[in-house]
């Protein structure tokens, strides 16, 4: 019941009529591209969302994913000087994501699901130290400035319409997944993983698959971030990005999708907004213990996030005392 | 003394240090099924906490102390507000330990700043000894004597006090040993503050080797732990102990021979282990 606000197709073509319009009413080149950011990172916060509110699994290390799209895009256009390579560059992210994803989940899966968030973690920081190493590939901790993408994304409008129409496909898709057979199972492995595989289900394959898809969608966002940033550095696979997505997935909302995109919308938003007040007050500049204190907040008293308190609050409303009892108890074992 | 034992004597001092932190860490996620993603950032807070009151006292005895203090506190704290509502649910667990790091880091940049902090070597501990006609830092050697002794002291706790039995069996199996009328979840509460403890005391001792401290050590010197206890077996304490002088002797070796891929040779032993021989090195299968 809880997904039925955002079934309705008209809610959502809505807002993303509203959001079409923006670059229309305002030509603050800074507003569309804060909005592209949102877009980009909300991407990887759903991905991210497939993981640990469909499946039920803590990825530590899901920047890796993220930086490996990042750093694709950023190595093959400068290396090559063919700004039109970004496809070639987003292919090869999708399938390096795809082996990547494949290894550390046979690697950690094998034994407890804790272990998981343990061997990312430990994995991330390796790929962080290869990026810092091998620096005739990455440019070592400078990075890799002055990346020259395809001509088409140097306009904020066509790079803002691109964003949008990207975070829309990239939703349609993932509410395929996780509403087709396939994300049902997820779903049961989540809630209970034994009676999954007892009904003869491989459990093991599911969850592998959705690490890969999840870690495909995060490495587009991730190409399309240094598209963005024209620049790319070591801090892609910085522990800080992973609490990104898992900051943006559960203020939003967990297993809900469209928390993730709501999640990325509110930390970019207040971290600007911090940013921008530390000038005055030094407190802000440790606005990351804002953010820390309200997700503790969030995953011991709300644990449905923003978005999924709200709509429990609405089926409340509209009489659907039952669904919303039987709603609340499905979601409690996500966290 | 020649380079292969200087770099032996360094690898077991590293060992030392690492074992600080992992047996904690191993014996919480063994008993409780915790684990505490905040467990470096309580090593870190120790080694801060140590280092202001060895400057305000100078002394590195209420150094060790008060770091030790801090790490009981904070350890005491988390397990009461945060870990005790969310036993049995280990994503929410791990959701929360992580949160608790972030906060516990931040403030620690907060309070002093993300910048190196200088942690000068106590007086009595600074200079060289020579081992085997040749010299190496006392400090060096002050740590392996400390690894030894926690070492001894665990295993003497685990094996000949009525805790230490409680313990074990509660790895085992806690839902017996509740049975037989042992409040289990104060034995948790226990666990909890001596792995926290310990694990801030190991940060104290780290101060003077690192020379200089900064908040983010704790993450990095957590992941060393997180791999020990992969090698050594979850909840395994002479496990934990093997896997960190190992991982402790490996990495300082590459650290001389082929710096570039010191951290890389770790996370390849842990995969390794987790492909042979998944449940830990020193573990039978039950």
């Amino acid at each position: 019941m809880r997904s039925k606000l955002f079934n309705n197709n008209w809610l959502l073509a809505a807002l993303l009529i509203v959001l079409a319009l923006v670059p229309f009413l305002s030509s603050s080149k800074f507003l569309l591209t804060m909005l592209i950011t949102v877009f980009i990172l909300a991407v990887y916060g759903m991905s991210y969302d497939l993981l640990l509110g469909y499946t039920g699994i803590v990825s530590f290390g899901h920047t890796i994913f993220f930086g490996l799209g990042a750093y694709s895009v950023g190595i093959l256009l400068t290396k090559t000087k063919q700004p039109n390579m970004l496809w070639v560059a987003l292919l090869i992210a999708i399938v390096g994501a795809a082996l990547i994803g494949l290894v550390i989940g046979i690697l950690s899966l094998r034994v407890k699901d804790v272990y998981f968030s343990m061997i990312t973690l430990a994995f991330a920081e390796l790929f962080y130290i290869f990026a810092e190493k091998w620096s005739s590939f990455t440019g070592g901790s400078d990075g890799i400035p002055y990346i020259r993408v395809p001509s088409f994304f140097n306009d904020r409008t066509q790079f803002y319409f691109t964003a949008l129409a990207f975070l829309a496909l990239m939703y349609l898709m993932l509410r395929r997944v996780v509403h087709s057979p396939f994300g049902r199972t997820l779903q049961a492995i989540r809630e209970n993983e034994q009676r999954v595989e007892s009904l003869g289900y491989n459990v093991l394959h599911y969850k592998l698959a959705s690490i890969v898809i999840s870690g495909c969608v995060a490495a587009m966002s991730g190409g399309l971030w240094t598209v963005l940033q024209k620049y790319v550095n070591t801090s892609v696979f910085g522990m800080d990005r992973t609490i990104e997505a898992l900051l943006m997935t559960i203020v939003g909302g967990v297993g809900t999708l469209f928390g993730a995109v709501l999640g990325a919308g509110v930390i970019t938003f207040a971290h600007e907004w911090f940013s921008s007040l530390s000038t005055q007050y030094p407190l802000f500049e440790r606005w990351l213990m804002f953010f820390g204190i309200l997700y503790i907040v969030i995953v011991m008293f709300f644990p449905k996030g923003i978005l999924g308190t709200i709509l429990d609050k609405w089926t409340q409303k509209q009489g659907g005392s039952r669904n919303a009892a039987s709603d609340s108890k499905r979601s409690k074992s996500i966290l | 003394m020649s380079l292969t034992l200087n770099l032996l004597l360094n690898g077991i001092a590293l060992g030392s240090l690492i074992f600080l932190i992992a047996v904690g860490l191993s014996l919480i996620f063994g008993l409780m099924g915790v684990l505490n993603f905040a467990h470096g950032a309580i090593f870190i807070w120790g080694s801060y906490a140590g280092l202001a009151a060895f400057n305000a006292s100078g002394s590195f005895l209420i150094g060790i102390i008060a770091g030790t203090v801090a790490g009981i506190v904070i350890g005491w704290v988390m397990e009461r507000l945060f870990i005790r509502p969310f036993y049995g649910n280990h994503v929410a667990q791990i959701l929360l330990t992580l949160g608790l790091m972030i906060v516990l880091t931040e403030g620690l940049k907060y309070f002093w700043g993300p910048n190196l902090l200088g942690f000068d070597k106590p007086a009595a501990l600074t200079g060289v000894v020579d081992v085997l006609s040749d010299p190496f830092p006392i400090y060096r050697i002050f740590m392996i004597g400390i690894g030894l002794l926690v070492l001894v002291g665990v295993h003497l706790l685990l094996s000949r006090t009525r805790y230490g039995i409680i313990i074990r069996a509660g790895v085992q199996d806690p839902e017996m040993v509740q049975a037989l009328g042992i409040n289990v979840r104060r034995v948790f509460s226990l666990v909890f503050a001596l792995g926290a403890g310990l694990a801030a005391f190991g940060g104290v001792i780290a101060g003077p080797s690192f020379g200089s401290i900064t908040p983010d050590l704790g993450m990095a010197n957590q992941l060393n732990a997180f791999i020990v206890i992969v090698i050594g077996g979850i909840g395994n304490f002479p496990g934990a102990a093997l896997g960190s002088l190992l991982i402790g002797i490996v990495q300082t070796f590459m650290a001389f021979y082929l710096p570039d891929v010191a951290v890389a040779v770790s996370v390849a032993m842990m995969a390794l282990v987790l492909i042979w021989k998944p449940e830990g090195i020193l573990s039978v299968r039950r």
